[in-house]
């Protein structure tokens, strides 16, 4: 029996036993070691130092062979009985003399060994050397007997057993005594220990014996204890919990060992499955709860986890079905557990009937596609603007994805009670012509359903052949039995009706009319917002064509004023050249032919230079009406400017094989217009012009012209108001910018060639005739650009310009202007005429000089001043002359003429106004009539 | 020794030592080549024996210290007559030390060629000139040695004695004394202690 099962009794009689013993063998071995060290140690002492004498002793017997005395030498060992043999070897090792001599030679070592002692079996063996005076002579040999120390161990070991014998009486007998002091309080301890385990009753105290450590654990026991029977306690309340946890889970909750064996069963697995606890424990779980597809499945899963400790349903959320007991099978979700106690492992199951939950999922996801197909069709709806746009994408998404068999939507008339289908569904179409409700198809609205429908209610019939109204029932005649109508309303208004039907009866449910009312307010909304959308662009695009008119007319302005600027200081540079142009043709006769001829060509160029200046300055500008607008017959002025055009459009054209056809339409009875007949002319050359450049690889060229009135006529009588003329060309077209930006000044198309002028002037006459003008171009197309006049008013133009006759009579004239070569020709030109001149070079010096004269009592007759001079202007001059005689007339020259004009802003003092360059016939008319004006003042 | 050095041009690089055997070695030559020594012959077995003896001798008896002139001053053995052991002797002692002295054969004619000498041998040719040997030799500390009948009696200090078949010591213990040679109570052991005249 080994020790740590014997009792304790035993084990602690056997512990002081086998301490003591140990100890008393450890002291005598080590008294023995010692014994025997030292002992051996005293032999090999003692008989070296025999050797030692003997060796001594036995030199000169070696030295002088004496074998005699070597023998007796050796003899004299007899005294040590424990020297059993010597010898002694001579010089050459052999041997020389042995002791005792009866014993053999044989018995001796043939040669001797290594100098030292060493212990032979029971022998101690020496060799010692004989030497006298340094000098080796022979060894000696000594074996002792080790007899003697043998015979000591025998008493000592004797002795030993004998102590040992006695002291384990001893120490068993008082073990046997002490160790009850010990082993009484454990028996006693484990005496209680093993009633309570085996009664297992906890409430046994066991009693104290002492106040020593065992005292310490018998407490420390019951305190145990105590703590034990509390556990107990705890853990059976803690079960009957877990138990009633389990019983209240809504999940259904079971045990199954790796068998498949059901170990437990809560309450909610008895409701759901319908197996009694005390039915189900026991049983196979495949039989109970596992539908038979997943049986399989089920004893494959266990199987790999307990092989792999890996499993596809363990410590998952897992949804599948499972098996009542009346045989029905329901969706469940399930969660195993492997829960692993030792060396067993079981599983712990958890199902939630989710029966309900599928069934909302399910809802849920019908109403999630609603709506996302609501916001699909609204993000189509939102990105168009037309309404057959919108209501064609209803129906087909509709038809797609609701899905129903026919659907169409109707606008309604209220006044007529009518509703006019306006969009039916692709799919839909077929049924539609069976049923007459193609687009434009027209239902009168009754006392059928269509009336609730267009008082703003969602009207549903489930089955409309037993509706016994015309519409419903044509509808059913096409195989069409549920029908949803759902009003589209704005602002509490039915404005239309979306139609949905299908062919089953009963097939729309309450989701699907939430889901069409919904569409239907959607859909309205969209209507709603598209019209506003409409209004809101017409809106938009007036208005962009207002600002686009005025920043147009903007430009011209800014353009215009710097034109009036370069137009001035032409007209003042020009004004000498014209006065000595004119002077000399009039006042040189004997002027040769040919300088005639050419002064005639200069002045012509200057009418031309002045000509162009006032164009360009005045373009933009509306002319005063009765200045210069005159009775034009428009088709004849056309006629004109064909021929004068007829090479650009003809000839040079064709020179390169190009031919531009022209075509007119210019009806007789045209009424005349009221324009300025240049104007006009220039007007339709700048146009025939442009419209040959679009034309660089030829077309047709149409001039028509007609009378139109406006706003439209109520009746055909009325006489036209307008009169309209097209150029119309079939060339490149302009893009948008193009014409947008094609009345602009200096904008060109033609780079080089082109001015950009001549749209701009085209422009400013229709501006300064009040007229309008239409573009009609797109790229590649052509373009047509109309111009409308008003019809002339049978009123004979007042404007009659009379010429003036020369003056009778020589002036003094004063003249006062800042560009010394006008005043010159000026002065040049009027003295010619036989007037007086008088002349000063500023504003400033001509009040001067008009003061002096008036001082000196000769009046000027006339003073004729320039507008525009540093310091002192024109005007200031005239208001001083007017200051210091009211009668005496001013002429104002100016290079602003006509702007001044324009602007009614002919200055106070100023009698006439001049335009630069001033022509000689109209000075000399101003003067003549002024003059006069002023004698008749004088005489009055 | 410094003196003799001088006059040893071939022995110059060598040790004191192997200096005096060269010079040993010449003064023999000259000893048996310039002078008339009885020719050497072959030792017989016995005096092969007696050889050895007269090297141990050395072993055993103490001189005193005026026989040496210095520390390592060599013992003399000296063969005085017929030399029966031919070169064994020499072979005998030859590299061999007593008492850190080296050991050296001198061979004499007569008497009166003695020097120094430690250990001498008489032989037996000698023996009718005995007496007039010893008496030459008084108070000098000279172990002599011979083998003829009576040297012991005859005022000779060992004698060889061969008793069958084995060499035996008679020692004349008194005229070792007088010599004031301290002979080993070892060598005495085996030895016969004789008194001078007895025989």
């Amino acid at each position: 029996m080994p020790l740590k099962n014997t009792p304790i009794r035993r084990k602690l009689m056997t512990i002081i036993l086998l301490t003591s013993g140990v100890v008393l063998s450890l002291t005598c071995v080590s008294f023995f070691a010692y014994e025997f060290l030292t002992f051996r140690q005293v032999t090999v002492q003692q008989l070296s130092t025999l050797g030692e004498i003997i060796a001594a002793n036995s030199t000169a017997a070696l030295a002088f062979d004496n074998q005699d005395d070597a023998k007796e030498v050796l003899a004299a060992l007899k005294a040590e009985p424990h020297i059993v043999g010597a010898c002694l070897y001579d010089k050459e090792r052999r041997l020389f003399s042995k002791y005792p001599d009866i014993l053999p030679a044989d018995a001796f070592p043939a040669a001797p060994g290594e100098d030292g002692y060493r212990f032979e079996s029971s022998h101690l063996v020496a060799f010692h050397p004989v030497v006298q005076g340094g000098k080796r002579l022979g060894t000696l040999y000594l074996k002792s007997d080790m007899e003697a120390m043998y015979e000591r161990f025998r008493r000592y070991g004797g002795i030993s057993i004998l102590v040992i014998v006695l002291s384990f009486v001893v120490a068993y007998a008082l073990s046997r005594a002490l160790q009850k002091q010990i082993s009484q309080p454990i028996l006693a301890l484990a005496e209680t220990a093993k009633a309570i385990s085996d009664r297992r009753d906890y409430s046994v105290r066991a009693s104290k014996l002492g106040e020593d450590e065992f005292g310490l654990l018998t407490d420390a026991f019951n305190q145990m204890l105590t703590q034990i029977q509390a556990q107990n306690q705890a853990l059976k309340e803690s079960e009957e919990r877990v138990r009633a946890v389990l019983n209240s889970a809504l999940s259904a909750v079971l045990v199954i060992d790796a068998n498949g064996k059901i170990l437990d069963w809560n309450a909610r697995a008895e409701a759901m499955f319908g197996w009694s606890r005390g039915e189900a424990l026991g049983q196979d779980l495949t039989g109970t709860i596992i539908p038979p597809q997943y049986r399989e499945a089920h004893r494959h899963g266990i199987e790999r986890f307990l092989g792999t400790g890996e499993g596809a349903v363990v410590s998952r959320l897992v949804e599948m079905s499972a098996l009542r007991r009346d045989g029905s099978e329901f969706p469940v979700e399930l969660s195993v557990s492997p829960l692993k106690t030792g060396n067993v492992v079981t599983f712990c199951g958890f199902i939630t009937d989710i029966t309900e939950r599928k069934q909302a999922e399910a809802r849920l996801q019908a109403q999630l596609s609603r709506l996302e197909l609501l916001s699909r069709i609204t993000r189509a709806i939102s990105e168009r603007q037309d309404l057959p746009s919108i209501f064609q994408v209803i129906i087909r998404s509709l038809e797609d994805n609701l899905p129903i068999d026919f659907g169409c939507v109707c606008l309604y008339d209220p006044a007529a009670k009518v509703l006019t289908v306006t969009s039916v569904g692709v799919r839909s179409g077929v049924l539609a012509m069976e049923l007459a409700l193609t687009e434009q198809a027209r239902v009168p609205i009754d006392q059928n359903g269509l009336s609730h429908c267009v008082r703003g209610q969602l009207v549903y019939e489930p089955d409309i052949i037993q509706v016994p109204f015309p519409f419903p029932q044509r509808l059913a005649s096409g195989g069409l039995r549920s029908l949803v109508a759902a009003p589209l309303l704005v602002d509490g208004k039915v404005f239309g009706v979306l139609l949905a039907a299908r062919r089953l009866a009963h097939s729309f449910n309450s989701a699907d009319c939430e889901f069409l009312r919904q569409l239907s307010e959607q859909v309205a909304l969209a209507a709603h917002q598209a019209q506003l959308y409409g209004t809101l662009q017409q809106a938009y695009d007036e208005l962009r064509e207002t600002q686009h008119t005025v920043m147009q007319q903007e430009r011209l302005r800014a353009l215009g004023q710097m034109a009036s600027g370069i137009a001035h200081d032409i007209n003042n540079a020009i004004s000498p050249i014209a006065l000595y142009t004119q002077s000399l043709l009039e006042r040189e006769p004997n002027l040769s032919a040919r300088a005639r001829d050419y002064l005639v060509t200069i002045q012509g160029a200057i009418e031309d230079v002045a000509q162009t200046v006032a164009g360009m300055r005045e373009f933009y500008r509306p002319r005063e009406p009765q200045l210069t607008l005159a009775p034009v017959q428009l088709n004849h002025t056309i006629s004109q400017v064909i021929n004068l055009t007829r090479a650009r459009w003809s000839d040079i054209p064709q020179e390169r094989g190009i031919v531009i056809r022209l075509e007119t339409d210019l009806p007789p009875d045209l009424p005349g217009i009221m324009a300025v007949e240049n104007e006009i002319r220039d007007a339709l050359t700048n146009l025939i012009l442009n419209a040959v450049d679009a034309m660089p690889a030829g077309g047709v060229l149409t001039i028509r012209t007609r009378a139109i009135s406006l706003p439209a006529p109520q009746n055909e009588q009325e006489p036209a108001t307008h009169v309209c003329l097209e150029v119309c060309d079939t060339g490149v077209g302009m893009d948008e910018e193009t014409r947008r930006r094609c009345l602009e000044p200096f904008f060109t198309t033609k780079g080089e060639r082109g001015t950009g002028l001549g749209l701009a002037m085209v422009y400013g006459m229709v501006q300064r005739h009040t007229s309008e003008m239409e573009i009609e171009s797109k790229p590649g197309a052509g373009t047509t650009i109309r111009l409308i006049f008003a019809v002339a008013t049978p009123v004979t133009a007042s404007a009659v310009w009379l010429p003036a006759q020369a003056p009778s009579r020589p002036l003094r004239v004063l003249i006062v202007d800042d560009d010394p070569l006008i005043i010159k020709s000026l002065r040049d030109t009027l003295e010619s005429d036989g007037h007086k001149v008088t002349t000063a070079d500023g504003g400033q010096a001509g009040i001067n000089a008009f003061a002096a004269s008036r001082q000196r009592g000769e009046l000027f007759d006339v003073v004729v001043t320039d507008l525009g001079m540093p310091h002192v202007d024109g005007r200031s001059v005239a208001a001083a002359v007017k200051a210091a005689s009211s009668a005496t007339p001013v002429i104002l020259l100016t290079g602003w003429g006509q702007r001044l004009l324009a602007e009614h802003d002919t200055p106070p003092h100023v009698d006439r106004i001049l335009s630069k360059p001033p022509k000689l016939q109209e000075l000399r008319a101003a003067l003549a009539e002024l003059a006069a004006t002023s004698v008749e003042v004088k005489v009055l | 020794m410094a003196l003799l050095k001088t006059f040893m041009p071939f022995a110059a690089n060598h040790s004191p030592k192997t200096a005096l055997r060269a010079w040993l070695a010449v003064f023999v030559l000259l000893l048996s080549g310039g002078l008339d020594l009885p020719a050497q012959t072959p030792a017989t077995p016995e005096y092969q024996v007696k050889a050895v003896f007269l090297f141990n001798f050395a072993q055993f008896v103490e001189w005193p210290p005026e026989a040496f002139r210095e520390a390592h001053s060599p013992v003399v053995i000296g063969v005085l007559g017929e030399d029966p052991f031919g070169s064994y002797l020499d072979e005998t002692v030859r590299g061999e030390k007593v008492n850190n002295r080296p050991l050296v054969v001198q061979r004499y004619r007569r008497a009166e060629e003695i020097k120094t000498c430690h250990i001498l041998f008489v032989s037996r040719s000698e023996t009718e000139r005995l007496e007039p040997i010893f008496a030459g030799l008084r108070g000098r500390n000279i172990l002599t040695v011979g083998d003829a009948v009576g040297f012991a009696q005859r005022g000779g200090m060992i004698r060889f004695v061969t008793e069958k078949n084995k060499i035996r010591l008679r020692i004349n213990l008194e005229a070792a004394k007088a010599a004031s040679l301290m002979i080993s109570s070892k060598l005495l052991r085996p030895a016969e202690i004789v008194a001078p005249g007895k025989d």
